[in-house]
């Protein structure tokens, strides 16, 4: 479970984040809102111990995520609003490359299913550079199946997407907390996925 | 054994990456030999000018060199958060900027000792001292990855001005082109002291750098 306490963060003389909370535990799915610099990648930056939070605590599992920060990491995939995906190397290869880096259990006959729903079978021996937008994302979002966390943090994953991949990405969603997973992520989008808890970041944010 | 896969893992990517990139590695070197070339024809073919100077047109080129190769330590996986993620795979950022450090020196410094050769016979200087130009070039080398690979982090931390990154390699490198170009012309009795003396540059280098590094990664992460 996570668990986030009344974080604030300044950057720049400028509040950022201002006393936010939050809860999250299993089969449980928070689409963060807010306007444009309202602070969702910085916050999503901050749960995921990316950026250090000036005030409040942040726990998983009862432990605080600042002083067990490798212990966090092991339990969360983090798809942020630019790919990683390499631009000199192939669909397969980066694929590989995660795989190795998160110690995959996933077996090449999963990998190619996955690929092959996501439409990027036909393409794997294909450098990243040549790719579109919306397929360097759906090869990112890829990560989630690949890495097996129990938290996903998504960044805007339904950029650059078409109808039938946000439909994917929604079912994939919901399947994954079905199994007791948990989201978060934030998009200017509203998914059609039921019993989604909202968190429209502005100041003294709760949930 | 997860860190162990990570870590194999980042090290076959930066292979393959700057495998595909050679042709960014060999304007590097290209650099190298123009700027010998243009010595050359300079200076003419006074030999007795390059006995004396040569070594110091080899390691200053080396410095400008490397130079070049500031971007390909971290801007890149900074900029589209790849670096974000090695790190959540369970490595820390000194682990990530020591085997950037072991790569770039493969990469970037390891093939000079092919290219010096050609330069100091390019340049016609005698050649009874090769051991120790080697020597120091092997010690001096992997000095200058460590400065640009603290330089290289720096230069996160700013992304207006990028020259500052290089100004930053020309003076902490000082030291070292003092102690190697001087190494050509010593007595005997002193080369083993120089020697030490650059490896102690080199020791201090290779125990700070990583530190300094996933600092200035750290920092630059937070203001992103």
């Amino acid at each position: 479970m996570l668990l986030v306490n009344n974080i604030y963060f300044k950057r720049n003389n400028r509040q950022i984040i201002n006393n936010v909370s939050l809860s999250l535990s299993a089969h449980k799915i928070i689409h963060l809102t807010g306007n444009n610099g309202a602070g969702k990648t910085t916050f999503l930056k901050i749960i995921t111990n990316i950026i250090e939070l000036q005030k409040g605590e942040i726990y998983w599992n009862g432990k605080n995520i600042n002083k067990h920060p490798f212990y966090f990491y092991k339990n969360f995939t983090f798809i942020m609003d630019q790919n990683t995906s390499n631009n000199s190397l192939t669909i397969d290869e980066n694929i590989c490359f995660w795989r190795r880096l998160f110690s995959s259990k996933r077996n090449n006959k999963e990998i190619d299913s996955i690929l092959e729903l996501l439409s990027l079978n036909h393409l794997k021996k294909t450098l990243i550079n040549y790719l579109s937008y919306g397929e360097k994302r759906k090869l990112e979002l890829s990560r989630l199946i690949i890495e097996q966390k129990k938290l996903w943090v998504l960044d805007e994953p339904y950029n650059g997407l078409d109808q039938i991949s946000i439909n994917l990405v929604n079912h994939t969603l919901l399947n994954h907390i079905k199994l007791g997973g948990m989201v978060i992520f934030t998009s200017h989008f509203s998914p059609d996925i039921p019993n989604i808890e909202n968190l429209h970041l502005d100041n003294h944010a709760h949930l | 054994m997860h860190t162990f896969n990570s870590i194999i893992a980042l090290i076959i990517r930066e292979f393959k990456i700057n495998y595909r990139n050679f042709s960014d590695i060999l304007s590097i070197f290209l650099f190298f030999l123009l700027g010998i070339v243009i010595f050359v024809f300079s200076i003419g073919e006074n030999k007795e000018i390059f006995n004396e100077i040569g070594i110091g047109i080899i390691w200053t080129l080396i410095l400008l060199s490397n130079n070049l190769s500031l971007r390909k330590f971290y801007q890149d996986d900074f900029n589209d958060n790849s670096i974000i993620l090695f790190h959540i795979s369970g490595l820390s950022y000194e682990i990530i900027s020591l085997i950037k450090m072991i790569i770039i020196w493969i990469f970037i410094q390891l093939p000079f000792f092919i290219i010096i050769p050609l330069a100091v016979l390019l340049l016609n200087i005698e050649t009874s001292n090769f051991h120790i130009i080697f020597l120091s070039f092997l010690i001096g080398s992997t000095i200058i990855t460590c400065i640009a690979s603290i330089s290289g982090s720096m230069n996160l931390l700013n992304n207006k001005n990028f020259a500052i990154g290089s100004l930053i390699i020309m003076i902490l490198s000082i030291p070292v082109i003092i102690f190697s170009v001087s190494l050509i012309n010593v007595s005997d009795e002193l080369i083993k002291a120089q020697l030490n003396i650059l490896l102690g540059f080199m020791f201090f280098f290779l125990a700070i750098t990583p530190w300094i590094c996933a600092a200035c990664i750290k920092l630059a992460l937070q203001s992103k």
